[in-house]
């Protein structure tokens, strides 16, 4: 709340940053997932952990629609921080150690003020937020292909999706010597998006009436995944298919839930 | 927590929030800098004898803090809440004022020799109810001994630690401490007075006291024939009892007689329990 | 020299024997500790927890022992706040129980979390929307006034007190109690209700979220109350224990039926306040965010019968149980129904968060089930250990019940 006032008091009009993920174009090849992890320097999985306790910002799932097999269909779910507006995770933070960015919108893990009690993870319905199990070991001379611009984390903390948080700042440092306080629209590009081959993923500024991100959100077959907790997120999915739409989203006032798998 | 660090924010809830538990710090330290203010107050006041034994005062069980006049009959029933300070006690008072206590203590000064189950309590003194006694000699100075029940249960101490001479004592706080067996206790002091002159068994008196100039109250000492003589029964009931606590059971009802060293004859019972019953030390 | 240290006029077993008895304990504790040490040097990896079971047993334990360790503050506000004095026979031994649980709870939650030397960015900068922050300073503040409470039970062992100057502390700092306990009571209030809280402000987990009373959500309120309600029942069952393996009445028989009927009253109010609650958040708050009774109890092995069994059984009954004057008369009717009422609170916490956890939000997302690891339950039991050892010791040579001389009189 705080920091909604904070962008509401500052004079200049900020970006707020947001994605649209298309899963009817996402054939699941989880590129994102790996652009992500290099570009963030994620901690490498080691035969010790599993898909849950591995870390893993882009997480891919598989939805399938639960019929035999003729009919039998699946969807991939790409499923990342949201970056909510009005953030669960913001909230119960005892430390601090979350902060909703009132330039940009992103909701920022601050991973030096947390202290790993995990109230965040527990309040967190996407399951977007991941714990450091391990102390981080990158294999011998992988450590070369760590991304300087973001530094690793240690274990005992949390840490998420902040939309290659990195990229921006190297973006905007580049726009500052250029003169410029405002960002183009290609300049930041989070890894994810960048990576993807089917461009599922669009990212942009969503206050800005001519961004490509902006107008699929008015799409009406775009929606938020669990929108009616009111968390406000600002990553949208978008399908045109009425069973990949009721398997990923629970709508309100639907009918008896499919019965689906994960 | 506090307005110069990072993210402290001028909020009501946040003021509130920490506000509310910077009083609460507060009110803590504050309650424990009162008690540490207050034991330094009693140290200077020379009152720490005096707190000892509030202190101890409050750990008898109510047997033992029966008030005297309860004892005696005058009262059917009264718990003392004074620590034995029958100067400062209000219903003490009432009773003197209202003469009540007189046909108890119209026995005072009633001298001469009182036997109860073969104890020998000479009516010349007065007595404590941690089982000293306190005469006055001719030059005006106390003479402090154990009484005939201390005695008996106390038989031959194997060591006493008398007070050295010129050391200030104070009513109800430690006089001398005996030792016997596994068990010791420290007996309490009658009055407030200066060490003259310590004795021992031999001479039937262990201390002379010069009465502090300060107070020389003894209206906390029992005198009347008819009150020592409640109490004694009374502490004779209370012996049984401590007699018969848990573990080995002990009964004194071998012909009334109390024997010489107690002790020595019942070398089974738990003498350190029972002489943190009898001379007021739980 | 071991002889010397035991409260005077009281018999305790051989030193020999208590040692032998508390053995296996130290043999737990000592597991616990290695189990700690692997923890610490080598991170959380050793527990079955994940990213999305990220609270497992220790924090169960933790709302557990703290909602059964409220019998400390509730019995020092009955006696010295509210004048109750048949409780001054069990006031020693219930600071020394809150004690226990609250320094076991710390010490289980500095294993849990990834890196506890941090834990005091919390009291230094903290985040007052944080229901946690609530419960970080409460719970250091609450420890703090108990152990300020445990000092003169300790000065009053009978070495100790022979030291002048500590008996006179003991006393000077003993008429400040009432000060203290109406403290620890404010404190208690806020941390066993933010407790509660914390789980029932998640707004993104349906199963926990619930209706906002006043300022803070009704679980605030419930932990509160089943608190409470049962903080007076394990006062009643450890001191009964006690009794049975020191072999000794330590307490009048009155004393466990007033707790016994505290407990009671307090369940049947707490019962009422559950149901109410329970009915509008099963037919208000979750369904409006589209899930429905079934979704929260449509997963085997949670059942409806656990919500049946939480206000029923481990409620309803042993509340009337212990409102009943004829029952509670009875010591097995007394026993059970403070039995019941200890474990109505245990799987009250228990359903608040494991079942929160194991409960998919996610429409694709799968019900999780979750097994501890021995690492875990060492741990779990390192701190029943430490408990035990530590009260063992306190009846052995602290007063902890005035009473027992005066009872154990032939």
């Amino acid at each position: 709340m705080d920091t909604r006032n904070k962008i509401k008091s500052d004079n200049r009009k900020h970006p707020r940053y947001g994605m649209v993920v298309d899963l009817d174009r996402c054939k699941g090849c989880g590129s994102c997932s790996i652009a992500c992890a290099v570009e963030n320097n994620q901690q490498p999985a080691t035969p010790d952990m599993n898909n849950r306790t591995g870390v893993t910002w882009m997480r891919l799932y598989k939805v399938h629609n639960g019929e035999p097999f003729p009919d039998s269909r699946a969807v991939f779910v790409p499923m990342f921080c949201q970056q909510c507006d009005d953030t669960p995770c913001l909230y119960v933070c005892p430390q601090n150690a979350v902060e909703l960015d009132p330039m940009t919108g992103i909701v920022a893990q601050i991973p030096e003020r947390c202290f790993g009690c995990r109230y965040c993870m527990a309040a967190c319905p996407y399951e977007a937020r991941y714990f450091n199990w391990w102390d981080p070991v990158w294999p011998e001379g992988m450590e070369k292909t760590l991304n300087p611009d973001v530094s690793p984390r240690m274990r005992g903390v949390v840490e998420k999706c902040n939309f290659c948080h990195g990229r921006w700042q190297k973006a905007r440092a580049k726009a500052a010597a250029e003169g410029r306080r405002e960002l183009r629209e290609d300049e930041y590009v989070p890894a994810c998006v960048e990576s993807c081959p089917m461009g599922a993923l669009t990212f942009g500024n969503l206050d800005d009436p001519d961004s490509k991100v902006s107008k699929l959100v008015k799409d009406p077959d775009t929606f938020k995944i669990l929108g009616q907790f009111g968390t406000k997120p600002k990553v949208y999915y978008r399908t045109t298919r009425s069973w990949v739409r009721r398997a990923v989203n629970r709508d309100v006032y639907s009918e008896k839930k499919e019965k689906v798998h994960g | 927590m506090f307005p110069w660090v990072h993210e402290f924010r001028w909020e009501i809830g946040h003021l509130i929030f920490t506000g509310g538990f910077a009083l609460v710090l507060v009110a803590i330290l504050t309650a424990i800098t009162l008690v540490f203010k207050k034991v330094y107050q009693i140290y200077k006041r020379r009152q720490v004898e005096k707190i000892l034994w509030q202190a101890t005062f409050e750990d008898f069980p109510s047997q033992t803090r029966t008030c005297r006049h309860a004892i005696s009959g005058v009262l059917k029933q009264r718990v003392c809440n004074n620590h034995f300070e029958c100067g400062a006690c209000a219903v003490h008072k009432q009773l003197i004022e209202h003469g009540i206590p007189e046909k108890v203590l119209a026995a005072a000064g009633d001298y001469g020799n009182m036997e109860i189950f073969g104890l020998n309590i000479p009516l010349d003194r007065m007595y404590h109810r941690g089982h000293t006694w306190v005469k006055q000699d001719d030059e005006g100075n106390y003479l402090v001994g154990l009484d005939d029940f201390g005695k008996r249960l106390i038989g031959k101490p194997e060591e006493v630690v008398l007070p050295e001479i010129g050391s200030r004592l104070y009513a109800n706080g430690t006089a001398w401490k005996v030792k016997r067996g596994k068990a010791d206790t420290r007996i309490l002091s009658p009055v407030d007075g200066e060490v003259l002159e310590t004795g021992d068994d031999e001479k039937g008196w262990y201390l002379k006291i010069k009465p502090a100039a300060d107070n020389s109250d003894t209206s906390h000492l029992l005198k009347s024939g008819k009150e020592v003589k409640a109490w004694f029964m009374k502490e004779l009931e209370r012996l049984q009892f401590a007699l018969a606590s848990d573990g080995i059971g002990v009964s004194l009802a071998d012909g009334g007689v109390l024997i010489d060293d107690l002790p020595k004859s019942h070398p089974d019972a738990d003498w350190d329990g029972v002489y943190g019953e009898m001379f007021l030390e739980p | 020299m071991d002889k010397q240290l035991i409260v005077r006029g009281v018999t305790r077993m051989e030193f020999k024997r208590f040692i032998t008895y508390l053995i296996p304990w130290f043999i737990l504790l000592g597991i616990g500790l290695y189990a700690m040490y692997l923890v610490f040097r080598y991170g959380l990896n050793h527990t079955n927890m994940d990213n999305r079971f990220a609270f497992g047993l220790w924090i169960y334990f933790d709302l557990a022992i703290i909602a059964l360790g409220a019998g400390a503050f509730f019995t020092g506000l009955l006696l010295y706040v509210f004048k109750r004095h048949e409780f001054k026979s069990v006031i020693n031994s219930a600071v020394v129980i809150g004690f226990i649980c609250y320094s076991g709870a710390i010490a289980a939650l500095v294993v849990d979390v990834g890196q506890p030397l941090r834990a005091w960015f919390t009291l230094y900068r903290p985040n007052a929307h944080s229901m946690l922050a609530e419960v970080t300073f409460c719970l250091t503040l609450y420890l703090f006034v108990l152990a300020v409470e445990y000092v003169p039970i300790v000065l009053k062992n009978r070495k100790l007190k022979q030291i002048p100057s500590f008996l006179v502390f003991e006393f000077k700092l003993h008429t400040f109690m009432p000060i203290l306990a109406g403290i620890g009571a404010l404190l208690s209030f806020f941390h066993q209700g933010s407790l509660g809280g914390m789980f029932g402000v998640l707004n993104g987990q349906p199963f926990a979220f619930r209706e906002t009373v006043f300022v803070f959500p009704s679980t605030f309120f419930l932990f509160v109350l089943s608190a409470i309600a049962a903080g007076p029942s394990f006062v009643l069952l450890t001191t009964w224990i006690v009794s049975k393996i020191s072999g000794k009445r330590v307490v009048t028989k009155n004393v466990f039926m007033s707790l016994g009927k505290i407990s009671g009253i307090l369940l049947i109010v707490y019962v009422l306040f559950k149901s109410i609650d329970s009915l509008i958040w099963l037919n208000k708050t979750s369904p409006a965010v589209g899930f429905s009774a079934a979704d929260h109890y449509g997963f085997a092995p949670f059942g409806i019968w656990i919500l049946s069994v939480e206000i029923i059984v481990l409620g309803l009954i042993p509340g009337l149980i212990l409102i009943s004057k004829k029952l509670r008369a009875k010591t097995p009717w007394l026993l059970t129904g403070a039995v019941l009422a200890c474990a109505g609170v245990a799987l009250n916490r228990f359903v608040t968060t494991i079942q929160t956890l194991s409960l998919p939000t996610l429409p694709f997302a799968d019900f999780l089930t979750y097994v501890p690891t021995w690492e875990e339950v060492a741990i779990f039991l390192m701190v029943i250990a430490y408990g035990v050892i530590v009260y063992s010791f306190s009846f052995r040579y602290l007063p902890l019940f005035p009473q027992e001389r005066e009872l154990n009189r032939r």
